[in-house]
């Protein structure tokens, strides 16, 4: 790794010789008036990416600098380990929280935002630390430094049940959302009564089915992340987590999910969903986008939370500036830029989604979400835990009790004893 | 070649029926996914089999415009196709003195290219990504053509080495008598008869590197560079928070399958024969 | 792995002639071809060793390490070796790999030998071939793509079912399906691959061999058993040690069949390959490439040792025609 650092250096060297050489070229425009290179998580045709775009272009004309751009999509989370590894990362960057937090935080390669929220917002008169709540900080993990500023939100989620307020079948079922597991357990007997399935899930997919789990986790005080880092085990003899597990199974017993959600493949269950063959879809409120396209006219979306759930879980959508990048401070004069509510309404207004800032309405059919999310603490899905641990411990094992093939006590023993192998093979 | 129309056996009629239901399968399946392009998205999600009511070639342009497709199209065909020219002309020469030298290192450079051909992807990915952005040409279809070029090597030097040892060497002999340098007894004598093999080769490797998909997604960014599996794929990717256009898709599909059905309609008899012809000897 | 390559090449009538006659004295083509070797050879070799011994060496190099692939490594020895063999998963992989290797291996071949007895005498086989050989040619994606709609218990697969009485068809996507899928349509693609490629060497058996066979009244399983197979050894021989390679770097199939967009396939159908992903591209932690390298090496030296096996068992005679 020496002769790699010697050659970084030298590379850095030649760079900076570079510039100073040439002054205004073409390779140190970013520099010398500004600007930045962003690398982007949304394609261009995507509505979120033609909202940034708007703000760029504001950008530049505003301060002069420019910035380049990439619109990278979702295979971003791929490309920046390796890029930061060979000294090409971007200035500035966008995923989710998890997503920045494991490719880059967690090793300590993000650089700290805290500087960000000193910042004005241009043209509001107060900091960026007025407009983004510091909850949605105090949720993330922190990164080898103790930060949690390594990411800035410009558009938040929540995981929740979604169904269609204007479903007849619906309201009948659930004329007020039920308070407890049981009155859940209700609505869907009285759904299967009408004839309606009352989960539609994709059986292949442990995370968005898991959620049921995590919010009943939550609702019995267990956290997931200090249950995974249980290298013993025992964690999972917690009576409470069992009981989570046998609600997760009458469920699944009582016939309650869609039919043959086992022998299907994402968007499948979705799409039946949107026709009207079950009631409750669990994902995140991004779901009102993916079936914008296909949900039949006079479609009211509403959402609930599990029942007992104490804490709503939240996902980021927001930028990152890897710790090598060379323009920074650029990217993070853009970063505030981007949060003045006039762009930022455009996540809103064009994506039709949430933003982190509460005096921007959501869009009419996340009204419950945004609601939801004004809880005064959140938390992450799963509570944070990451790494191999739900590919390795938790996803087949759930996927065995949600189809049906296991049972709740047999689900906590396999978990129990994967998780103790699993902390011995992690050295 | 020979036919038969003596009455066969029971077995044979039924393994006759057996290999024609797979080829009407095959023939299906691209119909449907060809059919399946000119519908709406939301069409074919209610329906996923049925005729095009109305044809949508909005698909196609769609797909081309704002799916990137048409760009990572003219990207793909530039990078496998110089790609594989490239990797043809440097293991030609290599294969040819390999199967001629019956030497020790001569066996074990070949041998150490067949090793190669074991090598999962994955190994070569993170070295290759930092080794090429020293050099500059991370995101640069320059920089992916030169690994198609490398990852080319062990498959086409040992497909070439096979087929150059089946030409005998009377040829060279004759030529050498003539008086003819080493340089024109290959360009002028062994390649022409080496010819099939070396379309073989490039075909086979057009094919490879049309379809690679793992180095394409990792070492080009923009969608000025990508290639037509990464587009795909990230078109595909799109479909989590912004919901997938499936028409759309299935049109970025057709785009990426129609060169290999042209390709293969057209020489697909070739590639089968002469590879047969490489690895067989 | 020496003798892998040289015995394949060392058949053939036409070159052991002239070879004879060039090893007997050095004459002035050997002359030649001993001037010419490393000016030839040369190019390749440098683009080989570039960009692909070296990097497999930086591999070897990293699997040495814990590394997160952006700062630096940390020496750990062959722990990351001994780690892996304690981890369940990690065995469960190569498991997989072994049986995709073997199972799907034995399917194809069965299925391509009873293909070639079909095919030499059936009518338009050069067309059948050309199709056959199609889905070879096909990224896997559109695949993972398909195979949603096909198999969706509503799906056309499921109506064909139907016509011929079958009522409650298996539930094709379901987890515990997923090996048995991926292994289906491996075979499906594979058949055609190889089949062509033996048909295409079984073409160039001489047609009185088959006559002299028949004449001797043997049926179609004897003419294929004393004929075909002989004559069509070699390339059979290749094919064997191609399909273990490729089998060894299945990945896209598996990835799309049993993934969704938040999670990787249920870790029981994970073969080394994925198992080397899943550790270089983890969700929501960072990369651990030293032990992806590690899985990696240890693939493939389990991938060359078979191979070696597998020519030692395969080599015979060659036989003249």
């Amino acid at each position: 790794m020496s002769a790699a650092r010697i050659v970084g250096a030298a590379t850095a060297a030649a760079l900076v010789l570079g510039v100073s050489a040439c002054g205004s070229g073409s390779g140190s425009d970013a520099k010398a008036s500004g600007g930045f290179t962003y690398w982007s998580m949304w394609r261009a045709d995507e509505p979120q990416a033609k909202v940034i775009k708007a703000a760029i272009d504001d950008f530049t004309a505003t301060t002069g600098a420019k910035v380049s751009v990439t619109w990278a999509g979702r295979d971003i989370a791929k490309k920046i380990g390796p890029a930061i590894a060979a000294n090409q990362a971007p200035d500035l960057w966008d995923e989710s929280d998890d997503k920045v937090y494991g490719t880059t935080a967690a090793a300590g390669q993000a650089l700290d935002l805290s500087p960000v929220l000193q910042l004005p917002v241009p043209g509001e008169d107060v900091p960026v630390s007025h407009v983004i709540p510091a909850k949605y900080f105090d949720m993330l993990p922190k990164d080898p430094s103790g930060s949690n500023h390594y990411v800035i939100p410009y558009e938040v989620v929540t995981n929740a049940m979604f169904y269609n307020a204007a479903d007849p079948a619906v309201a009948a079922a659930m004329p007020t959302p039920p308070t407890d597991w049981a009155g859940l357990l209700g609505v869907c007997d009285a759904l299967k009564a009408a004839g309606k399935a009352c989960i539609a899930s994709e059986g292949e997919d442990p995370w968005t089915n898991g959620l049921f789990l995590d919010y009943l986790l939550n609702g019995a005080g267990v956290n997931v992340a200090e249950l995974s880092a249980d290298r013993s085990g025992a964690a999972w003899d917690n009576p409470a987590v069992l009981a989570a597990a046998q609600q997760v199974e009458q469920l699944v017993r009582g016939g309650h999910l869609i039919e043959g959600y086992d022998a299907t493949k994402f968007p499948a269950q979705e799409t039946n969903w949107t026709a009207g063959k079950a009631a409750f879809y669990m994902d995140g409120n991004y779901v009102t986008s993916e079936v914008a396209r296909q949900v039949p006219a006079g479609w009211k979306m509403a959402s609930i939370l599990p029942p007992t759930a104490k804490t709503p879980d939240a996902g980021l959508f927001g930028f990152a500036i890897p710790k090598r990048a060379r323009n920074a401070a650029a990217a993070q004069r853009f970063i505030a830029f981007f949060l003045q509510k006039k762009h930022l309404s455009g996540i809103s207004t064009t994506a039709l989604n949430i933003t982190p800032r509460s005096d921007i309405p959501a869009p009419a059919e996340l009204a419950d979400v945004q609601k939801t999310l004004e809880a005064p603490s959140l938390r992450l899905s799963f509570d944070g835990v990451g790494g191999s641990w739900l590919p390795k411990v938790l996803n087949e094992n759930y996927l065995d009790l949600w189809h049906g093939k296991s049972t709740a006590a047999r689900f906590v023993a396999t978990c129990r004893a994967d998780q103790v192998t699993y902390w011995q093979t992690q050295g | 070649m020979r036919r038969t129309n003596r009455p066969t056996g029971l077995a044979s009629r039924i393994g006759t029926a057996a290999v024609w239901t797979v080829v009407a399968a095959d023939l299906l399946l691209v119909l449907w996914i060809l059919l399946t392009s000119l519908r709406s998205g939301p069409d074919i999600l209610r329906h996923g089999f049925g005729l095009p009511t109305s044809p949508q070639t909005s698909n196609y342009t769609t797909a081309l415009d704002e799916g990137g497709f048409a760009r990572a199209a003219l990207n793909s065909v530039l990078t496998a196709g110089l790609s594989s020219v490239v990797a043809v002309s440097l293991a030609a020469p290599c294969a040819y003195a390999l199967a001629r030298r019956r030497s020790r290192t001569a066996s074990a450079l070949t041998t150490a290219f067949a090793m190669g051909l074991g090598v999962p992807g994955q190994v070569l990915v993170v070295p290759l990504f930092v080794g090429l952005s020293r050099v500059g040409l991370t995101d640069s279809d320059l920089g992916l053509g030169l690994v198609y070029v490398g990852l080319a090597m062990p498959f086409t030097v040992f497909l070439l080495t096979g087929f150059f040892r089946g030409i005998p060497g009377v040829l060279e002999e004759a030529a050498v008598l003539d008086g003819a340098g080493p340089l024109r007894t290959f360009v002028l004598v062994v390649l022409p008869v080496a010819r099939g093999g070396l379309v073989t080769a490039f075909l086979l490797q057009f094919v490879t590197a049309w379809n690679e998909t793992l180095f394409a997604l990792v070492l080009t960014n923009s969608q000025g560079t990508v290639t037509l599996p990464v587009a795909l794929s990230s078109f595909v990717a799109a479909q989590q928070f912004n919901g997938l256009d499936f028409g759309t898709m299935f049109a970025g599909v057709c785009i990426i399958l129609a060169p290999m059905i042209a390709l293969f309609s057209w020489m697909g008899s070739r590639i089968i024969q002469g590879m047969t012809v490489g690895i067989g000897k | 792995m020496a003798t892998t390559i040289e015995d394949p090449l060392r058949t053939g009538a036409a070159r052991g002639r002239s070879e004879r006659a060039a090893r007997a004295g050095v004459g002035p083509l050997e002359r030649q071809r001993r001037r010419v070797f490393w000016p030839f050879a040369a190019p390749a070799l440098l683009v080989y060793a570039v960009l692909f011994v070296a990097p497999v060496g930086y591999a070897l190099w990293t699997s040495l390490h814990r590394w997160d692939g952006m700062g630096g490594m940390d020496w750990r020895g062959l722990q990351n070796y001994t780690l892996l063999f304690r981890d369940p998963r990690f065995r469960t992989s190569l498991f997989n790999t072994l049986e995709l290797m073997v199972v799907g291996g034995t399917i194809t071949f069965v299925l391509s030998f009873a293909l070639t007895l079909v095919l030499r005498e059936m009518r338009a086989r050069l067309f059948a071939r050309s199709v056959l050989f199609f889905p070879s040619l096909v990224n896997g994606m559109v695949f993972g793509i398909a195979a949603g709609f096909l198999f969706s218990p509503t799906g056309p697969v499921n109506r064909a079912l139907e016509l011929f009485g079958v009522t409650t068809p298996p539930k094709w996507l379901a987890t515990d399906n997923l090996l048995p899928m991926v292994l289906g349509t491996l075979v499906w693609t594979a058949t055609g691959y190889y089949t062509s490629i033996i048909m295409a060497a079984v073409d160039q058996i001489p047609d009185h061999l088959y006559e002299a066979a028949e004449l001797d009244g043997a049926g179609p399983f004897q003419r294929f058993r004393h004929v075909t197979l002989p004559c069509a050894w070699d390339v059979i021989a290749v094919c064997a040690v191609l399909w273990t390679v490729s089998s060894v770097k299945i990945f896209e199939l598996i990835l799309l069949y049993g993934g969704s967009t938040n999670a990787y396939p249920p870790v029981s159908s994970w073969n080394t390959a994925v198992y080397v992903y899943t550790e270089a591209f983890p969700q929501g932690t960072v990369p651990r490439l030293g032990t992806a390298t590690a899985a990696a090496i240890v693939s493939l030296a389990m991938v060359t040792l078979i191979t070696v096996v597998l020519r030692r068992l395969l080599r015979r005679e060659p036989i003249e025609y």
